[in-house]
């Protein structure tokens, strides 16, 4: 995976883990974290759901900035997969990989050029299934 | 991942409209349609220190990319006013403007009050 870049990701305040629930719905729960000297990333074990050893989730961290005439400064966020393992009350997170975005790294407009693949697979798909 | 979604009272229903950029999402929500949107940021959920999480049926509308999200486009100014900008710059960035709009119908919801989850959510049906 890219590398997780521990510095940054410790700029974050809180974390929102989100996994596949038994109704097969996403359910995603915001909780607080903390990385350990080891690079270990430790979450705190949300009340719900109840068992989250062991499970395949994406864990958000993410920061806006709010703009005194509106909208958003500072974007970015990181998305990692892993697994948690319960951990004495805590959440142990093994990450195994990673898409971001900090806007003050990578501008918008060079996000976008970026992301032109994504666009292109996506009209490429739309257009078999007019041809279809 | 952050979305800037809108309400509508009329319907009930929350809407994100995407760029095909950005679509994974929209890929994803052909295969399976069932969401979630977590309004837990208080700086850009407007919801104080709760937490919200709506669960419900997402459906990907992406007959007219160049124009069905437009009739979003006075909630979207709203909440990002720069977002004329953006738009005054539209052959620059055309494929930003080039949106599959996402409509959610709710089916439950979870909140937190005061984003305490050391407690079990509350639960309402939608």
């Amino acid at each position: 995976m890219p590398s997780l870049d521990y510095q940054r990701l410790g700029n974050f305040r809180y974390a929102v883990i989100t996994l596949i629930g038994d109704d097969g719905f996403p359910f995603s729960v915001s909780t607080d974290f903390k990385i350990l000297p080891d690079k270990k990333i430790v979450l705190q074990k949300p009340a719900w759901p109840s068992k989250l050893d062991g499970k395949r989730v994406n864990v958000l961290f993410n920061h806006i900035t709010g703009l005194p005439g509106g909208g958003y400064g500072e974007r970015r966020y990181m998305l990692v997969w892993g697994t948690t393992h319960e951990d004495r009350g805590t959440l142990r997170f093994e990450p195994e990989s990673l898409s971001e975005w900090d806007e003050k790294i990578l501008a918008f407009d060079q996000y976008c050029a970026k992301c032109a693949p994504q666009g292109a697979k996506y009209l490429g798909t739309l257009q078999a299934s007019v041809e279809a | 991942m952050p979305l800037l979604p809108f309400y509508l009272p009329d319907s009930g229903k929350f809407v994100v409209t995407s760029s095909i950029l950005f679509s994974k999402k929209a890929e994803n929500v052909k295969k399976n349609p069932k969401v979630s949107l977590l309004f837990s940021n208080p700086e850009g959920s407007k919801a104080g220190k709760h937490a919200v999480l709506v669960q419900g049926i997402a459906h990907a509308d992406d007959s007219d990319l160049d124009h069905g999200w437009e009739k979003y486009l006075s909630y979207w100014r709203k909440k990002e006013p720069y977002i004329d900008a953006y738009l005054a710059e539209r052959e620059k960035f055309g494929w930003f403007w080039k949106r599959i709009v996402v409509q959610v119908e709710p089916k439950k919801i979870l909140a937190w009050k005061n984003g305490d989850t050391s407690q079990a959510p509350e639960e309402f049906g939608a």
